[in-house]
Parts: structure tokens; C-alpha cells; sequence
């Protein structure tokens, strides 16, 4: 089975104390690691301002991290912790990898055609002999009068 | 002189038609499609015409294959001031790249990075 990734944000209340919110993250790494999850990276975007309030508060200190899976079991564990976290008052969790798959698509396809389309405009410029250099195709209309 | 002009325009109506197709350069012959009088028709008279200026889907000129909902700034210039999200025929973007911006605008939505509604 394919592995899985998700990304993990949750937003604490701005007054908690950084040994809460690292108390926080820790539970959720143990928790990851007992059902076989792992927790690639955390970064902390610290205090920001969100969009609309929440629970009255205008600002959240917002953590990321990055969850790495083979099964979604984790995820709702991972929801329950956070919903009774007491500094916690916002959380998302994203699944991502198809979207990255995707991604990879794309890149790999955009770079095997950026790869061909050189070869592909240098024979047709030699054949036309003194044709300007006209970046687009090799236009087999020649310029009848 | 002004009709020849006005030729010009229809033309440029008609490719319009294309749409935004993410490959190519150019992110393709973009402008949005022509109202209500269909391609070239109401340019035909000699009223002053002016050039509408094309518009470009901006996630293909970056060539984004992926729109990420984490970078709110990216996102905040495709929502209205009361939080809407804008229409393809006010940005310009092309099918696909408004079908993942709306996704993106969406999950940022639900993190408190864009707002739903603008607050009072």
C-alpha cells in the first residue's frame, strides 16, 4: 500500500506558554508512533493573525506539520487528541499525496516535452535552409506571393 | 481603415474562443469569451473600438502544478473584499488552475488563513 501523507495544522490559543504547545506536539508525535504513523517534520509559524475570530481570539499560534501514513486510522486519533487539547482551539488535516502524485506528473511530463522540443525545432530549422529563425513551427507555407 | 480595425477585433473574438489551455508559452490565447454577441458581432460598426487586454492565466505562466492552500498570499488576490472568490472571467485563470484554486482557497478557508466572510 501506498504511503500516505497528510499535512497537520493546529492553531493554539496566543497566550499559551511555548512548554504547553512543545507538550502538545510531543503527545501527538508518541501518538503518531504508536499506531505506526511517523511525523516528518513540525515547524511552528508562531503568532499570527487569522482571518476571522475564533473563540473570540483574533490571534492563533499556528503549528504545521507533516504526517507520513499508510492507513488513515492515525488521523482520526491524531483529530481526537487535538479536540481535547486544551490550548487548542482550531486543527486541519489535509491528505496530500495524490495531489504531490499529481504534481510529480505533471513535472515529469512538462520535462520529458521540454526535452523533445529542441530536438524537434533543430532538424526543421536545417532543412528549411535560410529561414529566419522563427521560434514557432517550421511552417511548410513558403511565402507565395 | 476603422474597418479593417474592426476585422482585427472580430478575429481576435474568435480565437478567444480557445480558451486558456495551460500548455504553450503564452498560456494560449486567453481574453475571456465574448458576451452575449458572440464572437466579432458588435464590433462591426465604426465605433471606437478599443483593445481589450488580454488576460493570462497566472499559475500557467508560472507553470504551477500545484496550488498550494498554505501560502495565503498567493491565494488573497482571487477573493473579493467580502471573501469571495472570484469568477475565471474577472482573473483570467484557466479551468484547471481555478478548479484547484478554488480547493486551495477552501482548505485555507477552514484554517483561519482567508476569511469566509469579511467581518465587520
Amino acid at each position: 500500500m501506498d504511503e500516505r501523507q497528510y499535512d497537520l495544522i493546529f492553531i493554539c490559543r496566543p497566550d499559551t506558554p511555548e512548554a504547553d504547545i512543545d507538550k502538545v506536539i510531543a503527545t501527538l508525535e508518541s501518538t503518531a508512533a504508536e499506531k505506526g504513523a511517523k511525523i516528518e517534520s513540525t515547524a511552528k509559524w508562531g503568532r499570527k493573525r487569522m482571518a476571522y475570530r475564533v473563540q473570540k481570539l483574533r490571534e492563533g499560534y499556528f503549528v504545521y506539520m507533516v504526517l507520513k501514513s499508510s492507513h488513515g486510522e492515525v488521523v482520526k486519533e491524531l483529530e481526537r487528541r487535538l479536540k481535547v487539547a486544551d490550548p487548542v482551539i482550531k486543527y486541519l488535516t489535509v491528505r496530500l499525496d495524490e495531489e504531490l502524485k499529481r504534481q510529480e506528473k505533471l513535472k515529469r511530463h512538462r520535462d520529458k516535452r521540454a526535452a523533445r522540443r529542441p530536438r524537434k525545432t533543430v532538424p526543421a530549422l536545417t532543412g528549411a535552409t535560410s529561414m529566419p529563425p522563427v521560434s514557432s513551427e517550421p511552417a511548410p507555407v513558403p511565402p507565395s506571393a | 481603415m476603422a474597418e479593417e480595425h474592426a476585422g482585427q477585433q472580430s478575429h481576435g473574438g474568435g480565437s478567444s474562443f480557445g480558451g486558456g489551455r495551460p500548455s504553450g508559452p503564452g498560456g494560449g490565447p486567453g481574453g475571456r469569451p465574448s458576451g452575449p454577441g458572440g464572437p466579432g458581432g458588435p464590433a462591426k460598426r465604426g465605433k471606437r473600438s478599443f483593445v481589450r487586454k488580454k488576460k493570462v492565466c497566472r499559475f500557467c505562466v508560472d507553470k504551477a502544478d500545484f496550488i498550494d492552500y498554505k501560502k495565503a498570499e498567493i491565494l488573497a488576490p482571487f477573493i473579493q473584499e467580502r471573501g469571495k472568490i472570484l469568477p475565471r472571467r474577472m482573473t483570467g485563470t484557466c479551468a484547471r488552475h481555478q478548479r484547484w484554486l478554488t480547493v486551495a482557497i477552501k482548505r485555507a478557508q477552514n484554517i483561519a488563513l482567508l476569511p469566509f466572510a469579511a467581518e465587520f
